[in-house]
């Protein structure tokens, strides 16, 4: 069973397909590494480093940027990005 | 074109209905217990009830444009409007039946003379409409006969992936024999506006969707208002979903990859075959409202949380994205694509088991909304509610 999901090659994060342990070994087409989270099932993570204010590619499309470093296998969600619109930190 | 399955109800106007109610509206809130009482006494006919109490303000042509528009529904058999006799309930009625609505009949409390009296008349009315409904059949219908409404609710991080791509696929299909399709829900297009821009058959069409969008986001602004903590919501979060724009892209899919053929107003009916896109609130039900009041005949609703959310007149399927809450949920949920998740089934083969859906819906069967009898209905407003009255 595939554990993650890649919707578009520009892609910098993927979909976890099951629930991930951290410590877990991804080994998946071309992506090797370690998650460094438990990622709950939907959620995402990266999959490759990302820095501060890089933006978080999905569908292959920039859905928001990252509000700290991110690192290949770590969590991706509201504790390190942003959305670009309609968030009180741009104004 | 290939021949069509749909056999549904003809309107005297050459509109389709893919059922055949007899509604009871109130026109004044004040009217709802009544409306009720009705529906309850005759099996067969539904009520919806409202809280407009004929308030004369900057939202008046909005409500009078939803009320007429539910009215006239090709759904609708008939409709027995109750009126507290005001200029703008006439105008409701008159809209109306300018809008196709064939059966009408107004009851009005001040001429009547007492709710006893107009429940008991409108008892009498409705079974009378009942038995000519039944006398009705269903025809063999163009694929023009599925007017289709997308909607999405209580969205996950699969929503995205599984259903709403799924039901693009089924969106493309029916647009491409020749139905209409509406995707709404302008706050859940935010981020995602460009591709649907892209994707217009003019480019004055793309320039109203982006405008469609810019006026939303200058209003969320303009009230101070930061959206985070509601957009996405606790559960998107939950879910998975990080931000508006990721969401939107998601939702986005189940338009599918057709052409957009139009930008309709709220409540607005699409004049043409083809893909449109209607500005409507991200409330799931008022949505809901618009899409019916725009002459929408069926709706698929995909949800990540599961939603007991229906239509008074409108049949509502429901998606799952995932199976787990497809399963937990399973008297909501009508159609599970979360298999597409688990790699158990590709998003070509849950789109042909929505669209065959549809069909099956579309030709009589009831969604597990209609069984539960979930009628939502709320009316949406633009201004703050102003009291001043017609009468």
């Amino acid at each position: 069973m595939r554990k993650i999901l890649i919707l578009h090659v520009n892609d910098n994060v993927a979909v976890a397909l099951t629930d991930i342990s951290q410590g877990e070994l991804i080994s998946q087409d071309e992506y090797l590494f370690t998650a460094k989270d438990n990622i709950a099932r939907g959620h995402k993570l990266a999959t490759r480093n990302i820095s501060i204010n890089e933006g978080i590619i999905k569908y292959g499309e920039r859905m928001g940027h990252a509000t700290s470093e991110i690192r290949t296998g770590e969590h991706v969600h509201v504790h390190n990005v942003l959305g670009d619109r309609l968030s009180s930190e741009v104004k | 074109m290939s021949h069509s399955p749909i056999r549904a109800y003809l309107r005297p106007n050459g509109s389709w209905g893919l059922r055949n109610h007899v509604l009871v509206l109130p026109l004044h809130s004040a009217l709802s217990s009544s409306a009720r009482a009705i529906e309850d006494a005759c099996p067969g006919a539904v009520a919806i009830t409202h809280d407009w109490s004929g308030e004369v303000d900057g939202d008046l042509q909005r409500i009078i444009r939803i009320l007429a528009g539910f009215a006239s529904n090709p759904n609708n058999f008939a409709t027995i409007f109750l009126s507290l006799g005001s200029a703008n309930e006439e105008e409701i009625i008159a809209q109306a039946e300018n809008l196709g609505l064939a059966n009408v009949v107004h009851l009005s409390l001040p001429h009547i003379g007492s709710t006893k009296l107009l429940i008991d008349v409108g008892i009498r009315e409705a079974s009378d409409l009942l038995v000519r409904a039944h006398e009705q059949i269903r025809i063999e219908a163009p694929w023009s006969a599925i007017v289709l409404g997308l909607e999405c609710g209580g969205s996950d991080a699969l929503s995205g992936i599984t259903a709403n791509p799924a039901l693009g696929v089924a969106s493309d299909r029916l647009v491409e024999l020749g139905a209409m399709s509406v995707l709404g829900e302008t706050t859940e297009i935010l981020g995602a506006e460009h591709l649907l821009a892209a994707r217009a058959i003019t480019q004055d069409i793309g320039q109203r969707i982006i405008e469609t969008v810019a006026r939303y986001e200058k209003s969320i602004n303009y009230e101070g208002i930061d959206l985070r903590g509601a957009q996405p919501s606790r559960g998107n979060i939950e879910g998975g979903l990080s931000t508006l724009e990721e969401k939107s892209l998601g939702a986005a899919k189940k338009a599918g990859n057709a052409q957009l053929s139009g930008v309709l107003e709220y409540a607005e009916i699409p004049p043409a075959r083809g893909l449109y896109f209607m500005d409507t609130p991200g409330h799931d039900i008022e949505q809901l409202t618009g899409y019916a009041a725009g002459h929408i005949n069926i709706v698929v609703f995909t949800t990540g949380r599961g939603t007991p959310t229906g239509s008074a007149i409108m049949p509502v399927i429901k998606v799952a994205t995932n199976s787990p809450m497809a399963m937990k949920l399973s008297d909501l949920i009508d159609l599970d694509a979360g298999s597409i998740a688990d790699g158990m089934e590709t998003l070509a083969e849950v789109g042909t088991r929505i669209f065959d859906e549809i069909i099956r819906i579309a030709n009589g069967c009831e969604t597990k909304a209609e069984i539960s009898g979930n009628h939502e209905f709320a009316l949406s407003r633009m201004y703050k509610t102003i009291v001043s009255y017609d009468a």
